[in-house]
């Protein structure tokens, strides 16, 4: 049953066309978390979501798997917020690569993009070569950047895509695009839950039909907000008063600010700690504040309404700290340095001066990737490398309280509960981690029909949708709605994005912005004989030939075929008037044929034989030419015995009746297209259609 | 059929009145637009308070009282109680531009048809969207959706789409379709051929001088005048043409290095600014790219200072100065004030950057000649002293005793009043005439008002005086009451919960403005103001002229048109020329009068069926692709249609091209060919013999005419043939 099934889908699928298998690969973040990149095919349209590079490696092989794809092919890219393992091999890609679609990202991710960036390659201790991009690059991809505000509706090539607000960082958001009626969300990196700035990721109004969402924390589950906090607060507090230092190693940008807002409240609200100082070490805290100053409206309530009092980014006990020169590290301290890994940079510096300390105190405060420093420590080894090399004990404590904002174990199903996409992808997620949460996932929604996807780079992922294509029927050909079945419609037939109109050739204009023209052709031909002589071979040739007098000029015309009229205009000349279509411009170049030989055998008078036409060789021929046309197309024709025509493909068979053209075969497939060459032959053999003879 | 659509204009057609318009869609109202003029005249919305309770949806474009001031008040007084859909600038600015009107009106007289409450409550369901958002309206309006575009104009303003089944109704008024500093210009000639288009023939009859050319004169207008020791008074609205005219005074104080101060004063200006500063996501791609670049902030303003009330002018440096005032209408508030102050001094410049609304003081100053003199009504609101604090303490202890909670604040506020009310217990009707001594009484108060109270005393001798105590006298009896029966109201403002501070921080910001509970009243006298300054109008509106409005209708082309706000001669102007250029039917209706445009659009679903569609080749023109199709209808029980490929072979149809030839894109093309082509009397001549013309009017959209007629003609010659099939070339042939 189960084979015979599969053997069934794929008949099925030769059948659709390619484009309704919708091709998710990612190129990176695939069973791995960083560098986000995540590439998507559908109905000829591409998308690439993110393009982040990996922490852990440096140069090309941080980059995603872009020699997986053709770049040219993308028509948009959607970047969902500014951390580097979204967005920073961006200016490599656009500036570097074929890539020539289009790029969207919301005001506050373009706005930190830059200056996030400028200062990864100032800070990125690579050589030259190594060096992905510099800072022209990231100034001349900033040109390229288009904005997109929380849930603005925009459309590409019949793209149309929005976003959502995601939390985890000040911009981020997840990404909703429907290509032809068919939905796909990408979470990038979201939480549901709402903190001291943000808000909680919205749940989408619409059910995606595929859900690409983050697995950073698996199955794990976050303690609340509030006792994690504590815990925070807690570890610093106990720190300081007993005179140690306080490292926090977190990303420049996002939830650093959140942290700071929880510092700066407990301080306001502890007098005691007011003579220890908090230092924040980031070239970009000052410059980035004026970014978080002016994107608000991105932000939760609790800051808006804030806002209107005073600046809550306004900070009174914290200091910023440009360089480790200016630090005197003669006492009890609070220290917030980037890079949150402790891979190099200020916040290695301080690690390496303090590490020896057991007074001293490390706070991860957020999710460290695998192969960083920081992930090392979390497991707390007995001793460490340094940066210059040597060993040295690890005596401070370091706690590990997640503020990362990305969403748990509870948060995702729920979330995925709620929007009930009938496909789900994960991604970013490390592969033991996605496994599990995929396992859990599979039994909460063993009784729906759920599909569950975990790629790796590179793998693909390959959905099919049968989408259905509704057309519109409008203007002059809808003013009557068919009643029965097989009523015949015929018309223009206009495609623009995936919707699709049936209108009438006249009401082209109405509907779309596009216009029809009607040509019409003069040509004068020299002929100097008589009108009549012009008649009567013209009648040899057409059946339809009238005759009348023009009534203005009183000059007799001929009316060939209801189409080509021609006039004798003077005694030297004829005219021949038409209105362009392909019939019609036939017809008028064997008219003018005829009137050229005519007026070369001018004084020849042509014995009128009446012809006789030899109907059955006619036939004959004809029914050769079709059948060798045939016989091109499917290879075996036959006659069959009961003078139908047999054409055999592999194991199926059509029979033809050539009079007729009707077909009876069992497969379908191979019916249709018997026939449609059948028609197609018939309209190339005989152009001029006999109904307009009839008509005439 | 299409979808059901009625317009009934409820304020504002065939003249500048505000704007109010009910559209309904299939039985769902839609009220768009809900606005009030200057005067706040209760007898123009007569036909909304007839039709409030029946709305179901009310949708905002601007933020001006044009399009929105009678929200609190409808709401309040007629039952209109619906969700609001604004993005998030015109909801907040809108808000702020409330205040101001309110507060300026109540500073000069017993403004009772709203409060600030009133205001708070209207603005609250007002759900905020952005501009391309498709909100999907839900219950009754199942279907409908509803989605902002850029309008231009003022910040966040919006051209509304609403779209059901596929149909569109587009309401676009007061657009602009030019960049400027603040605002990128509206996308209204992106939509298509939409099924209806409500818009306004408001500068149908206006042009306008380059922007660069006006900004010019703008800047010499102003320059001249401070250089020649004058002051400049621009009357402004509160939030809205405001903000561009501060970018363009900010930039040329910057380049040219200036030192001349420039005040924006309103009750609002520091909050409008500090909003603003946060709305640039909203604003012109320069000002986004600017700040995604250098993190510089535009309307992080340098040379402008923000004031909010007048005592700050007053404490200002003495010299010239250049201010922006709210108000624009001359009636009421801070422009009001200074103009009477700035009025006599020829070197003065009072600068107008938008038309007056009709029978406003600013539209009286704007017409040609200008008036040699105005009679201004000079009002102000003074503390309550003697028997009429004592009757309102009485009033108080009532309430007292009903709001044990309130209680204490009004006692705290009543023992001040009572501590700071040195002065000799006066007769009401003598202080009236009395400014000299209300003046001093004033100071003593430390109250920003009675500091423009001051000034007025300043001015009044060297005018005839128009005593007015006579008037008292008679009415005497009679107005007391009054008064008493507006110390109601003020008990009412002051027990109402607008938040805590009460000690009249007035510099501190709008929010304890607004908490002024001083018991007071309002005095007022008359006056005449010789008008000896110059007065100029310039056109800063921020709208669309009338050329490229015809030139936006025409390509927009909707079905149907329907006009409302502007003049009547503006209006029937528009109308004849859309008949006869854009679409024959067009629709200007009067107020109350519905029509029906529901598109006369015939239009069924049809199902494509994978089988016709395998057959289908599109060829691709623009953004669009399109085929012909012969193709039989299925039908399934339910009454789906399935479109299937013919059983019997096609008959012929008549070859279709399609295509839009330019005549004078062609010669190009011939000449890129090698063939010489030029206009000879209407006609292309290319090459020795052959011709080429367009036949028919081809710029008439809508009509039969829009078929393009081609003529080629020419003798049987090879070049005829060649020529020919470059013309097809420019066509596809279905």
């Amino acid at each position: 049953m189960a084979s015979q099934q599969s053997s069934l889908k794929r008949r099925d699928s030769t059948l659709t066309r390619e484009s309704d298998v919708m091709t998710i690969t990612p190129l990176g973040a695939g069973s791995e978390v960083g560098r986000s990149c995540v590439f998507m095919t559908f109905k000829g349209k591409t998308i690439m979501f993110d393009c982040g590079i990996h922490p852990a490696f440096s140069g090309m092989a941080a980059l995603p798997y872009f020699d997986e794809i053709d770049p040219s092919t993308i028509d948009v890219l959607l970047i969902t917020h500014f951390h580097l393992d979204h967005a920073a091999s961006l200016p490599y890609f656009l500036e570097k690569t074929t890539f020539k679609g289009r790029v969207f990202m919301t005001h506050a991710t373009k706005a930190i993009y830059k200056l996030l960036l400028s200062d990864y390659v100032k800070v990125s201790k690579v050589s030259v070569e190594d060096m992905l991009f510099d800072e022209q690059d990231i100034l001349r991809s900033m040109d390229k950047i288009e904005v997109i505000d929380f849930h603005q509706t925009l459309e590409v090539n019949g793209i149309r895509f929005w976003c959502y607000t995601a939390g985890h960082v000040l911009g981020a958001a997840m990404f909703m695009v429907d290509i032809a009626g068919v939905r796909v969300l990408y979470t990038g990196d979201y939480s549901r839950e709402e903190d001291r700035h943000l808000r909680a990721a919205e749940l989408p109004q619409f059910s995606p039909d595929v859900c690409i969402i983050e697995s950073t924390y698996g199955v794990q589950l976050h303690q609340p907000r509030y006792i994690r906090e504590k815990r925070f607060t807690d570890v610093i507090h106990s720190t300081v008063s007993n005179g140690g230092r306080v490292l926090i190693p977190a990303f420049a940008l996002g939830r650093a600010q959140e942290l700071l807002l929880i510092l700066d409240e407990y301080w306001s609200n502890h007098p005691e700690l007011h003579n220890i100082p908090i230092y924040y070490a980031s070239p970009l805290a000052k410059r980035c504040m004026a970014v978080y100053q002016t994107y608000i409206n991105a932000m939760n309530e609790r800051i808006r309404n804030q806002f209107a009092s005073s600046n809550p980014f306004d900070f009174k006990h914290i200091a910023p700290l440009k360089s480790i020169d200016e630090f005197h590290d003669d006492r009890a301290c609070v220290v917030m340095a980037s890079p949150g890994s402790l891979q190099s940079g200020l916040s290695r510096q301080l690690f390496d001066k303090w590490c020896n300390d057991k007074k001293n105190a490390c706070v991860i405060p957020g999710y460290v990737i695998e192969g960083t420093l920081a992930k090392t420590i979390i497991n707390e080894p007995k001793e460490v490398t340094l940066m210059n090399g040597l060993m040295a004990p690890l005596n401070m404590q370091v706690h590990y309280i997640s503020f990362s904002a990305h969403a748990d174990c509870a948060q995702t199903t729920t979330f995925l509960e709620e929007l009930m996409p009938p496909n789900i992808i994960l991604v970013h997620g490390e592969a033991n981690e996605m496994g599990r949460l995929k396992q859990k996932l599979v039994s909460s929604f063993a009784d729906r029909n759920t599909k569950l996807y975990t790629p790796k780079n590179c793998q693909s992922v390959e959905m099919s949708f049968n989408v259905e294509k509704m057309a519109k029927t409008i203007g002059r050909l809808a003013e009557r709605v068919p009643e029965d079945a097989g009523e015949r419609v015929s018309g223009l037939l206009v495609k623009k994005g995936f919707s699709y109109q049936i209108i009438a050739p006249d009401d082209l204009h109405v509907f779309s912005q596009l216009s029809t023209a009607n040509v019409t052709q003069r040509i004068t031909i020299p002929y100097s004989g008589a009108f009549g002589v012009i008649k009567h071979r013209l009648k040899q040739i057409y059946e339809s030939v009238e005759s009348s007098t023009d009534e203005e000029s009183g000059v007799p015309t001929l009316k060939v075929h209801d189409k080509v009229t021609l006039r004798q205009d003077s005694e030297n000349h004829l005219s021949l008037q038409w209105t362009a279509d392909p019939i019609s411009d036939m017809v008028s170049d064997s008219v003018v044929a005829l009137v050229l030989n005519a007026s070369r055998e001018m004084p020849k008078v042509v014995v009128e034989t009446e012809p006789v036409k030899d109907e059955e060789e006619e036939q004959k021929k004809t029914e050769e030419i079709v059948r060798a046309l045939l016989m091109k197309l499917f290879g075996n024709v036959k006659h069959g015995e009961d003078g139908r025509w047999v054409i055999s493909v592999d194991d199926n068979v059509a029979y033809l009746d050539k009079q007729k053209g009707e077909v009876e075969s069992e497969h379908e497939g191979l019916k249709d297209r018997v026939k449609v060459a059948f028609r197609r032959i018939q309209t190339a053999l005989k152009p001029i259609p006999l109904s307009s003879n009839g008509s005439s | 059929m299409g979808t059901s659509v009625q317009v009934t204009p409820l304020c504002g057609v065939y003249n500048e009145n505000p704007l109010s318009y009910l559209v309904s869609i299939d039985g769902f109202n839609l009220l768009i637009d809900c606005g009030w003029n200057d005067h706040f005249d209760p007898s123009l919305l007569q036909p909304l308070s007839r039709v409030a309770s029946t709305i179901d949806a009310v949708l905002l474009s601007y933020s001006d009282t044009l399009h929105l001031g009678a929200l609190p008040y409808a709401m309040k007084k007629f039952g209109l109680n619906a969700p609001i859909y604004a993005t998030e600038p015109v909801f907040r600015l809108g808000l702020l531009t409330m205040y101001d009107h309110y507060l300026s009106r109540k500073q000069v007289s017993d403004f009772d048809l709203f409060t600030l409450d009133d205001i708070d409550s209207a603005f609250q369901n007002v759900t905020r969207l952005t501009y391309f958002q498709n909100c999907h309206l839900s219950g009754k309006g199942e279907g409908i959706v509803i989605a902002p575009h850029v309008g231009g104009h003022l910040l966040g303003g919006t051209v509304w789409k609403i779209t059901k089944d596929g149909e569109d109704v587009i309401y676009a008024v007061d657009y602009n379709h030019r960049k400027e500093r603040h605002l990128n210009g509206t996308n209204l000639e992106s939509f298509v051929r939409p099924a209806v288009l409500i818009t306004d023939a408001y500068n149908a009859l206006s042009n306008q001088p380059s922007r660069r050319q006006r900004d010019q004169d703008f800047l010499d207008a102003i320059l001249n005048t401070l250089r020649a020791n004058g002051n400049v008074l621009l009357p402004v609205d509160t939030t809205g043409r405001v903000l561009e005219l501060l970018l363009i005074l900010e930039q040329c104080w910057e380049q040219n290095h200036l030192t001349y101060p420039i005040f924006f004063l309103t009750y609002v200006s520091s909050s409008t600014v500090d909003y603003v500063k946060a709305f640039l996501e909203w604003m012109s791609d320069s000002i986004a790219k600017s700040f995604e670049h250098n993190r510089d902030n535009a309307f992080l303003l340098k040379h402008v200072n923000l004031l909010i009330s007048k005592s700050e002018l007053e404490n200002a440096p003495e010299g010239p100065k250049i201010v922006l005032a709210s108000m624009a209408s001359l009636e009421v508030g801070f422009s009001h004030d200074i103009f009477v102050e700035w009025a006599a001094d020829s070197r003065n410049l009072v600068l107008f950057t938008e038309r007056g609304q009709f029978g406003t003081r600013a539209r009286m100053l704007q017409s040609d000649p200008p008036p040699k003199a105005v009679k201004v009504t000079l009002s102000k609101r003074v503390p309550l002293v003697g028997d009429e604090l004592a009757a309102y303490e009485e009033e108080q202890e009532k309430i007292k005793k009903e709001e044990a909670l309130k209680a204490t604040l009004v006692k705290e506020q009543e023992s001040k009043s009572i501590v700071s009310s040195d002065v000799t217990k006066v007769d009401p009707m003598v202080i009236d005439t009395q400014s000299d001594a209300a003046g001093v009484r004033g100071e003593a108060y430390r109250d920003v008002l009675i500091d423009g109270f001051v000034s007025a005393s300043s001015i009044s001798p060297m005018f005839p005086f128009y005593d007015n105590s006579s008037e008292w006298d008679d009415f005497g009896e009679i107005i007391n009451p009054d008064d008493y029966v507006i110390k109601d109201e003020d008990m009412d403002m002051g027990s109402m919960p607008v938040g805590g501070d009460l000690d009249g921080k007035l510099d501190e910001g709008t929010a304890s403005m607004m908490l002024d509970t001083t018991p007071s009243k309002v005095v007022s006298s008359e006056l005449t103001v010789q008008v000896k300054c110059s007065l100029v109008y310039m056109d800063f509106e921020g709208r669309s002229d009338g050329r490229s409005i015809k030139s936006i209708l025409a390509h927009v082309a909707p079905l149907k048109l329907v006009l409302v706000h502007g003049s009547a001669e503006a209006t029937e102007h528009l109308k004849q020329h859309c008949l006869k250029h854009v679409c024959p039917h067009v629709y200007a209706p009067q107020i109350e009068e519905t029509i029906d445009v529901t598109s006369d659009l015939c239009a069924y679903k049809v199902r494509l069926s994978e089988k016709l569609m395998s057959n289908v080749l599109f060829k691709k023109l623009g953004d669009y692709e399109i085929a012909w199709i012969d193709s039989e209808i299925d039908k399934s029980e339910s009454g789906d249609m399935t479109s299937l490929p013919l059983s019997k072979p096609a008959p012929p149809h008549k070859s279709v091209l399609v295509g839009d030839l330019k005549m004078a894109d062609f010669k190009q093309f011939l000449a890129g060919k090698g063939i010489q082509a030029e206009f000879a009397g209407g006609a292309l001549r290319c090459g020795e013999y052959v011709t080429l013309r367009k036949v028919g009017d081809a710029t008439q959209k809508g009509g039969a005419a829009a078929i393009q007629q081609i003529v080629i003609e020419g003798p049987l010659c090879e070049e005829y043939y060649k020529i020919r099939d470059h013309l097809y070339s420019q066509f596809y042939s279905l």
